[in-house]
């Protein structure tokens, strides 16, 4: 079975210094699944999707990403983390998308969505442009390209985020709150790419306080607080019919 | 009756008195300056033409901007390097670079330029060679601390303890998330840098580079104490002997106010170039109706044209 497009995590923990933040998060992403990861702020569930692409460094436990153990392998009685070269290469497969949407303000639109490609693929020019006016004729925004990031609306700019991530034709998109930086009349147009992607196969795994889409497109929903998943389950299901306190507490106040 | 609606009068603030004042005031003072300047005779205007375009003079200004040329380009790299060891997360490496820039911070440049000519009176020998092998050259430290050379020493080192804050200043201003960004791609640290990083650095950099090239050229007019033959000291050395010290005081002060005057034109070509790339950053972006309704705003590449 090919594992690209999978994610593996089990008793994952981490510790912002005395300060644990994730404590024994099991986590299981199947090919082209999407799931949520839901929950109060200061619950740790940005940290969790942040530790999938190596922005943090866990401290035990088992994380597998496509298949193979990310940012570290295993030997004898420990985990030795990888040389930078090799944990870039595990990085360039998956696609992340910011809440605060990060866009290199030095380059033009077109030029966001070429950077990986080029940079780091090393990819020819003219296909990688050829390629990042397709990617941005999908997120909508054709004939932007000689924009820069200063120029665009905040949903145009996240739209040409998640473009540029798929420029590295990656086999996971991660994406932490992609929407909590817009304007309300501005969620919808990324959203409705999302909905896109998730509906063309991509696994996903998300952060996100959107409710409604959670329940529309997710497969799992996994919800968190202070540090340790709740619950987790089918996302329609957990989302009418919450087993735990917890988490009925908090639908309650966000639905 | 005015013919005029009264949505279509025209809205008038009347001058007053002050606006009239300050203008005055301003004439008198210029005029007061001009008036003396022209009939005291003290000021030996004559005496100030003759010298201004002198051998003496001339070769001193050239001094004063190869000191500054010199300073300023390896005080750059060497701030460069303090900087690059201040960011480290390796605390002892940090820590060193902070000593250095505490302490050359801290004390006078002129004091420093003293005590570098004088540092043969601390180190008289120095030996360059392989540490623990007897393979070495000894140098006489006196020898080689010319005035010239103590000139360039301590405006460079002086001059790297402030190019190094400004080039961290620089690096500080580039956000988390862009290296966050950067990295999610998968670059190396070396891309990274290359082409997310730095390019965004020079906004912060480049204008405060530039006002430290103005301050660095008055700065060399401290060496004149090491009788290292600059623009001021050679001044000097015509007033003593032939006693018109105003005068030639009055040349030294033209000259380096032309070259601060000549330099302060790419240097707010410059600072403008960088606050226009911030404006357009800060004008109101696309608003509705898709794709590329973004309203036209001059790119900061464009602009350059």
């Amino acid at each position: 079975m090919n594992p690209d497009g999978t994610i593996v995590a089990r008793k994952l923990c981490k510790s912002f210094g005395r300060h644990q933040v994730l404590r024994d998060i099991d986590l299981t992403v199947a090919a082209g699944e999407i799931s949520c990861i839901i929950g109060p702020s200061g619950s740790g569930k940005s940290t969790l999707l942040r530790c999938v692409n190596g922005l943090e460094t866990v401290d035990r436990g088992v994380l597998q990403v496509n298949g193979e153990d990310f940012g570290y392998v295993e030997k004898d009685d420990a985990y030795h983390a990888v040389r930078p070269q090799r944990l870039a290469e595990q990085r360039a497969r998956i696609g992340m998308v910011f809440q605060q949407f990060n866009l290199f303000p030095n380059m033009t639109a077109e030029s966001n969505v070429m950077a990986g490609p080029v940079l780091v693929q090393k990819k020819n020019r003219a296909t990688c442009r050829e390629q990042a006016q397709q990617l941005l004729a999908r997120v909508g925004l054709k004939g932007c390209g000689h924009k820069y990031p200063a120029q665009l609306s905040g949903g145009q700019q996240q739209r040409v985020a998640i473009a540029r991530a798929l420029a590295m034709e990656p086999t996971i998109m991660l994406f932490d709150e992609p929407t909590s930086a817009l304007d309300p009349e501005r969620v919808g147009e990324v959203l409705a790419v999302m909905r896109d992607l998730a509906g063309n196969g991509m696994t996903m795994l998300l952060v996100t306080h959107e409710m409604g889409f959670a329940r529309e497109v997710a497969d799992e929903i996994l919800f968190m607080d202070d540090g340790i998943a709740v619950e987790r389950g089918d996302a329609r299901e957990l989302l009418a019919n919450p087993r735990e306190k917890r988490t009925q507490a908090f639908l309650e106040r966000v639905l | 009756m005015s013919p005029l609606l009264a949505e279509e009068k025209k809205r008038i603030t009347p001058k007053r008195p002050r606006d009239y004042v300050a203008w005055a005031v301003a004439i008198v003072i210029v005029a007061a300056l001009v008036w003396t300047a022209v009939t005291n005779e003290n000021y030996r205007w004559p005496v100030v033409f003759s010298y201004f375009t002198t051998r003496t003079i001339l070769n001193g200004l050239l001094v004063t901007l190869l000191l500054t040329v010199a300073s300023m380009g390896l005080g750059t790299l060497l701030g460069l390097v303090l900087a690059v060891m201040r960011m480290s997360h390796q605390r002892p490496i940090s820590g060193l670079a902070q000593l250095y820039i505490t302490f050359f911070r801290g004390t006078p440049v002129l004091v420093q330029l003293v005590f570098w000519f004088n540092i043969a009176a601390l180190y008289p020998h120095l030996s360059i060679g392989i540490p623990f092998t007897d393979v070495s050259t000894p140098v006489d430290v006196n020898a080689i601390m010319t005035p010239m050379t103590a000139a360039i020493v301590g405006l460079t080192l002086n001059q790297a303890a402030y190019m190094s804050e400004i080039i961290r200043g620089g690096f500080a201003s580039v956000s988390r998330g862009q290296h966050e960004a950067a990295e999610s791609l998968g670059m190396s640290a070396f891309t990274k840098l290359r082409h997310v990083i730095i390019p965004q650095t020079m906004p912060a950099i480049i204008p405060a580079t530039g006002n430290q090239v103005i301050g660095m050229l008055k700065e060399t007019s401290l060496v004149s104490v090491l009788g290292v033959a600059d623009l001021l000291q050679s001044a000097q050395a015509i007033y003593a002997r032939n006693f018109q010290t105003i005068p030639l005081l009055i040349v030294a002060s033209l000259w380096y106010l032309i070259m601060t005057l000549v330099l302060s034109v790419p240097q707010s070509m410059i600072e403008r170039r960088f606050s226009r790339s911030t404006r357009a950053r800060l004008t109101p972006a696309a608003t509705a109706g898709e794709p590329g309704a973004g309203q036209s705003v001059a790119t900061t590449r464009e602009s350059l044209l």
